[in-house]
């Protein structure tokens, strides 16, 4: 439960979230896999906020929420409309119209 | 700066600034007039300085130079241009400004039916012709020389291809400008040796033999071109497709004498290489008989004259070769006037009869008198017959060439003698004796004045000519002064020009048109025009698949190196742009290897 | 003993479904993966004395993203409804650069000293962070519920329809080119 486990265990956690970011077709997926590093942060913030005493990290830790919420709706707003565009299928790796 | 400087660039100047003022603004060319009037007023400048000066120098003036540095290396001019007045130049600058204001008169009357852009052309080219003339004539040292060279061989290629519509005119000024070109490559080269040899490009130089006779024997290259010498004649009977009075001035009074003048200026070069003396007086003497052959046997009046110059000059070559500059340059002189005088006759009666070919003349004295009297005039001075100028300069040229080689070049140059005026009375007696032999001929008139005045005064040096043996030849630096005295050369010579006029009228009088054999025979030689033959074949095997390769190897090699530096990039941006695949979380993959990047330095740190 | 044996298990738990979230080849296995690792870290916020924050974690996280994941799955899914995700000529890079990170950031937390010193802070209440929020971090707060609205507008307009769209009737996902795309907005 130390500082330094926490951190290691949140790390570890973020580091998964980046693997399953790049490795993923759907983007539903992604959006998982970015909500894993999200929450990785959360427990960073919650961890040091104990360590320090104080509110700030959990405060911190709640607009955190807050807006990792608001970031899921948008994103996935954009994957219907990914959805519709690509014939009723959501694959990133057709999606790609902007290539060089 | 002194008044006989100031008196030849006024000569130099005049006319540029005519050319510049036509050339830059297009309203006074287009009009017509103006730039023929603008060209006019700079030729009287022109040769009112000119004679000024040459007073002056028969005064007794001094020589003087000026020059400007041009081309400099460090702190050292390697070249000048400038002004050289001497006998020489003077002279020269008054002959030459004279002739060509008579020719610009006359062709004031002469070009009068062209359209006016052509009309006020023509006059920018006659200003640029007479500068180019000029900057030669007055050149401090060689290299100036050469830069009027090519410049009147410039105005020569537009005054030739004037008719630029008419096919034949076209070719002939390329070929005149090719064959010119390929000779001046002696003028070049000539230089070269002799800088390195000297380090300047005066004429005054003392060379070793063998330095003298290469750098002189290239200079002769280039005047064997210029001057139409055997065998780079080719050009000049072509060079006929230009307007007549440009064919007065240039090819035969002007222009093609800039080859004898190179050879008069640089005396004291020639004079240290005995071999290319013995080769000019032979190739001189050799020319002026082939020529003259040839001349007998043109139906077209401006060839036998354009024969007729090649002649004359393989005189003044043959005496400069034998070493009597009098002789040659004289012959010069009084040429200029009577060819350029012969010319003019010839566009008289050309424009009369609307055609070159004296078959079409016939009877022409009986209703142009004033035109055939010159022309009688101009064609007994070309013969040299006693009394009138030619006969002077002729005697001097065949006093200097007397003895030498053999005399061998003395005997065929007064054959040939013998037969001008042999030519030249076949073309009196054809075209301005006996009847009219076309319906152009019947109704042939005298010009107007603009046209007659010229050949007054052209035909008065003719006849008068002689009197300017004395001052001239002082002018040229001879210490004794001239004294005609009759010897066999004249007696032969005098003898061999009024024989060639009877015999002619034995043959060509009264409306008789028999042919001698000889002229038979020399016609089947010059219809198979092997020399121009000669020049076609090399031209087709070597220069241009020469000129092919060159160009292949201008597009693959040199543009090759810059189309595959194009490729290059473009096949480098083909690879780089797959780098954008369009997919998003590869975008991210290289932010987060950034991200990694940075945080490994910073945790380094 | 039991502190520490408790937070083994918990975080053993977290890292284990946080695998299986990216792993699984079936995406609505992966959402619910991601919900017991979401679980399992309101448990380490619990056990770390930010009980608030657990139930925060709970209600939002869990009940509402997740639940907005499923929905999302079932809207865009394939006429069949299995939907296989891995992509695998990626993930070699991918899990490169996930472990240089990490070994990254481990040195950084190995070399840094004073990370270890045990901590018994004041426990913090529920009533604390109340008056922090309307306190001291009332500004953040008020924005915050603006961004939450401008959010909700916004993927209502995002997502909308122009028109009404017929159903879709072909089979397969592989889009035929002749088959005309939807109006997307």
């Amino acid at each position: 439960m130390t500082l330094s486990t926490c951190i290691l265990l949140a790390t570890a956690l973020f580091c998964i979230g980046i693997f399953g970011l790049l490795s993923r077709r759907q983007p539903i997926a992604i959006l998982l896999s970015v909500e894993l590093m999200a929450n990785a942060a959360n427990i960073v913030f919650v961890a040091f906020g104990r360590y320090r005493g104080g509110t700030t990290g959990q405060i911190f830790a709640t607009f955190s929420i807050a807006l990792t919420v608001a970031e899921v709706a948008v994103g996935l707003a954009l994957v219907i409309l990914l959805y519709r565009s690509h014939h009723r299928e959501a694959r990133l790796d057709r999606a790609t119209e902007m290539h060089g | 700066m002194t008044r006989s400087i100031t008196l030849a660039l006024v000569t130099l100047l005049a006319p540029a600034g005519a050319a510049l003022l036509a050339a830059a603004i297009a309203p006074l060319r287009k009009r017509g007039w103006p730039a023929a009037a603008l060209c006019i007023l700079a030729s009287v400048a022109s040769f009112g300085a000119a004679a000024m000066l040459l007073l002056d120098q028969l005064g007794g003036a001094q020589h003087e130079a000026w020059t400007a540095p041009w081309l400099e290396s460090g702190s050292k001019a390697i070249a000048e241009i400038g002004i050289h007045v001497d006998g020489i130049s003077s002279s020269m600058l008054a002959v030459v400004t004279l002739v060509a204001l008579c020719v610009q008169v006359f062709s004031l009357g002469y070009m009068h039916d062209e359209e006016p852009p052509a009309f006020g052309r023509y006059f920018a080219y006659h200003a640029l012709f007479l500068f180019s003339m000029d900057v030669l004539v007055v050149a401090p040292n060689l290299l100036q020389l050469f830069v009027g060279w090519e410049l009147v061989g410039v105005t020569s290629y537009l005054l030739i291809g004037f008719y630029f519509r008419k096919p034949s005119a076209a070719h002939a000024a390329v070929k005149a400008f090719w064959v010119t070109k390929f000779a001046d490559m002696g003028l070049l080269f000539g230089l070269l040796v002799l800088f390195t040899a000297t380090g300047s490009f005066g004429w005054d130089a003392k060379l070793s033999p063998g330095v003298a006779t290469a750098v002189t024997m290239l200079l002769f290259f280039a005047v064997v071109g210029k001057s139409a010498q055997f065998p780079l004649h080719v050009w000049l009977p072509d060079a006929m497709e230009g307007p007549t009075p440009v064919s007065a001035l240039l090819h035969a009074a002007t222009m093609v004498a800039a080859g004898v003048f190179l050879v008069v200026r640089a005396d004291p070069l020639f004079a240290q290489a005995p071999a290319t003396r013995a080769v000019m007086l032979a190739l001189g003497a050799g020319t002026a008989l082939f020529a003259a052959l040839l001349a007998l046997v043109q139906n077209d009046i401006k060839k036998v004259l354009a024969y007729s110059t090649c002649s004359q000059l393989g005189y003044m070559v043959a005496a400069l070769g034998a070493g009597s500059l009098v002789g040659g340059f004289f012959h010069l002189t009084t040429h200029a006037f009577f060819k350029a005088l012969l010319f003019l006759c010839a566009g008289s009666a050309i424009h009369a009869v609307h055609s070159n070919e004296i078959g079409k003349m016939g009877g022409l004295a009986r209703r142009m008198p004033l035109t055939a009297g010159a022309f009688i005039v101009g064609a007994l001075a070309l013969a040299g017959v006693p009394g009138l100028s030619g006969f002077f300069s002729k005697d001097l040229v065949l006093e200097g060439v007397e003895g030498k080689l053999g005399s061998v070049p003395w005997a065929a140059l007064l054959f040939t003698a013998g037969l001008t005026a042999f030519y030249m009375g076949r073309v009196i007696f054809v075209a301005f004796f006996g009847e009219a032999s076309s319906e152009e001929a019947k109704h042939a008139h005298e010009p107007g004045w603009s046209m007659r005045g010229p050949l007054v005064v052209l035909a008065a040096l003719a006849l008068a000519g002689g009197a300017l043996a004395r001052p001239f030849t002082r002018l040229y630096g001879e210490r004794e002064p001239y004294a005609f005295h009759f010897g066999t050369s004249s007696a032969l010579a005098a003898g061999l020009a009024l024989g060639g006029f009877a015999l002619a009228w034995v043959f060509y009088g009264d409306g008789r048109r028999t042919v001698p054999a000889v002229v038979t025979w020399v016609e089947g030689v010059a219809e198979t025009r092997a020399i121009n033959r000669i020049y076609e074949t090399g031209f087709r095997s070597v220069t241009l698949p020469f000129a092919a390769a060159l160009g292949w190897i201008d597009r693959y090699v040199v543009d090759g190196l810059i189309n595959i530096s194009a490729w290059l990039t473009l096949e480098a941006g083909r690879g780089a742009r797959k780098v954008q695949t369009g997919y998003a979380p590869d975008y991210v993959l290289a932010v987060l290897v950034g991200v990694a990047g940075v945080a490994a330095w910073a945790v380094i740190q | 003993m039991t502190e520490t044996l408790g937070f083994g298990v918990v975080a053993a738990c977290m890292a284990i479904s946080a695998l299986f979230v990216v792993l699984s080849r079936r995406l609505v296995r992966a959402v619910l993966w991601l919900a017991v690792t979401l679980v399992a870290t309101a448990a380490l916020y619990a056990m770390q004395g930010a009980s608030f924050l657990a139930g925060v974690q709970v209600l939002v996280y869990v009940g509402g993203v997740v639940t907005l994941m499923i929905f999302g799955v079932m809207v865009t899914r394939r006429h069949d409804g299995i939907t296989v995700t891995l992509d695998s000529t990626r993930s070699g890079r991918a899990a490169v650069v996930a472990l240089a990170l990490f070994g990254i950031v481990a040195f950084a937390v190995r070399t840094t000293p004073g990370l270890d010193a045990p901590a018994n802070p004041p426990a913090v209440t529920t009533a604390d962070l109340g008056r922090a929020l309307l306190g001291e971090h009332v500004f953040a707060f008020e924005v915050m519920s603006f961004l939450l609205l401008a959010a909700m507008v916004g993927s209502v307009v995002i997502a909308r329809r122009k028109d009404p769209s017929p159903e879709p009737s072909r089979k397969g996902a592989a889009a035929p080119e002749a088959a005309s795309p939807e109006e997307a907005e």
